[in-house]
């Protein structure tokens, strides 16, 4: 142990004296390759960890200047990581930072501080980026699309590509701010988390009403009247009953592992064809 | 010209899934995809409205931490091609573009797979210290994950218009009915699996607010998702005021947490 750790120290040494200055052009490129290769060479071993290793190989291979060590900070960086792309950006310059002051000295420090970061920033990121964004704008988009108005679409195109650059400037906040960010964002990401998930469940309720459609088409004869059994009693009990109702089955049937999401599409698909043989929904 | 059309199709096809997997600027986004295939395929319109169906169908339906979801964009883009080139309506596109974009999950599986050997590639490459090679050959997983759609999206070029006429033809009416009636009910898994990811019975108020907003008061998503805001500004300025002075009169944070939850 003690044979390890003086050899860590000769390394500091030898890389703090003529430390590579990493410049904005180096983290801009790496923002880049980051946010371009990302999931892209996604595997079910390191997941994004080949992209990770090839977006920071120019930046790194400046910083290092000997081959083993080189070598030794790319495999650091070839390990499991996977994190929603923009909170990725900015551990990613947080690493470079920490990288570029202690050389393969911080080895494991890059490596706890990237496992220890991925999981919460990654609640964020994933809450808002994955969840809260697509959920609004596509049902904005998605609803305007069917009348044939192509504005929804094209403002949400607009923004993404802004995002591009917005990713590019986090990098550039987790370089500056550096291991400050555990400290700082720390204790309050779990609260900006639940306080996403608030909004997002907001829309949520939104969405079971509007999006979600099942109407039937049965009919009952009471005497002389035709009771319509949507418009006459479902719809006056209270409105979209059926599809609270099918959200409420679907939720249920996700909690329990051999639901995925693949078969109960499969199942739902089933469920129409039947009913609509049987003229019990209608479209 | 429509040797062009197929051409850039497949360009859209394989960029999607690049873009999924990276910079998220059209990534199987159906509006967004839609409006776009539509612009190739020279209707528009068409492609926005079966843009529009899937989006609406994919709302909530994220692939998140590595998992995968049945692919909407592909989905769109087979539709959209589909409707415009056979001159079938929209029932038709769906009919052939949901199944495809069911499918297009499995590729991917396959995709994460192959894609083990050239995150190894890159290591073995880097190891020996070529690292022109490593760069070089990271360039592998791109195309083999524009694959995963290119392939599905070829096939039906090829083959697309002869099925869909032969299903149209033999395709009892309660069948196309029925997938219609599948493409209203779809949007419930999104949104189940969105109930699954967040806090529902945390902040169960939350879910029936904006139910009563819109299914009572016809109030528009960005309305609900304002009104959401206000809440979550509120329970985020007081909750962190709350942990500030819990750490000022220097009380156990642990237990103060406990406290929340409940």
């Amino acid at each position: 142990m003690s044979n390890e750790n003086t050899e860590l120290n000769a390394a500091a040494t030898a890389s703090a004296d003529g430390r590579y200055q990493v410049t904005k052009a180096d983290l801009k490129k790496a923002a880049d390759r980051y946010n371009f290769m990302a999931c892209n060479i996604f595997n079910y071993e390191s997941q994004m960890g080949a992209a990770v290793a090839w977006a920071l190989a120019p930046v790194l291979r400046k910083i290092y200047k000997d081959d083993e060590e080189y070598k030794a900070a790319l495999n650091n960086h070839f390990n499991y990581f996977n994190a929603t792309t923009c909170m990725a950006s900015m551990i990613l310059g947080a690493t470079t930072a920490t990288e570029e002051r202690d050389g393969i000295a911080a080895k494991d420090a890059v490596q706890s501080l990237k496992t220890s970061l991925m999981g919460p920033f990654s609640g964020v990121g994933d809450t808002i980026v994955w969840v809260l964004w697509p959920t609004i704008m596509g049902s904005i988009a998605g609803y305007m699309a069917q009348q044939g108005n192509p504005l929804g679409a094209i403002v949400w195109f607009v923004c993404n590509v802004a995002f591009w650059f917005v990713k590019r400037k986090l990098f550039e906040v987790g370089y500056t701010s550096g291991t400050k960010l555990v400290s700082e964002l720390g204790e309050k990401l779990s609260v900006f988390t639940e306080a996403a998930s608030i909004m997002g469940l907001s829309v949520v309720g939104a969405l079971i009403a509007t999006s979600v459609k099942v109407t039937t088409a049965l009919e009952f004869q009471v005497g002389e009247v035709a009771l319509n059994l949507q418009t006459d009693i479902l719809d006056k009990i209270m409105p979209s009953l059926l599809p609270v109702l099918l959200t409420v089955l679907v939720y249920k049937l996700l909690g329990n592992k051999k639901w995925t999401p693949t078969k109960l599409i499969l199942l739902l698909i089933a469920i129409s064809l039947v009913c609509s043989f049987f003229g019990i929904l209608a479209v | 010209m429509e040797i062009l059309q197929d051409l850039l199709v497949l360009i859209v096809a394989g960029w999607m899934t690049i873009d999924q997997n990276g910079p998220v600027v059209m990534s199987w986004f159906g509006v967004i995809v839609g409006l776009i295939t539509g612009l190739i395929m020279g209707d528009v319109n068409t492609g926005l409205v079966i843009g529009g169906t899937f989006q609406l169908m994919s709302l909530g339906v994220a692939a998140l931490g590595g998992s995968s979801a049945p692919n909407y964009g592909l989905a769109t883009i087979v539709g959209t091609f589909i409707a415009v080139r056979t001159g079938t309506g929209t029932d038709a596109a769906i009919a052939v573009g949901l199944p495809v974009g069911l499918l297009a999950i499995q590729l991917e599986v396959v995709v994460r797979i192959v894609n083990n050997f050239v995150a190894h590639k890159m290591q073995d490459y880097n190891n020996a210290g070529q690292w022109d090679k490593m760069n070089r050959i990271a360039w592998l997983g791109p195309i083999i994950c524009s694959l995963q759609t290119i392939l599905p999206t070829l096939l039906v070029i090829l083959f697309g218009s002869t099925v869909v006429n032969f299903v149209l033809e033999f395709i009892p009416e309660w069948v196309t009915n029925g997938l219609s009636i599948a493409a209203g009910m779809l949007p419930v898994v999104g949104v189940g699996m969105l109930m699954r990811y967040m806090p529902v019975k945390k902040f169960l108020p939350m879910i029936l607010i904006g139910f009563v907003l819109s299914a009572y008061l016809g109030v528009p998503v960005l309305g609900i998702a304002i009104v959401g805001f206000a809440a979550a500004f509120w329970y985020f300025t007081t909750q962190i005021n709350k942990t500030e002075t819990a750490v000022a009169v220097a009380t156990d944070a642990s237990d103060m947490g406990d406290d929340f939850d409940e």
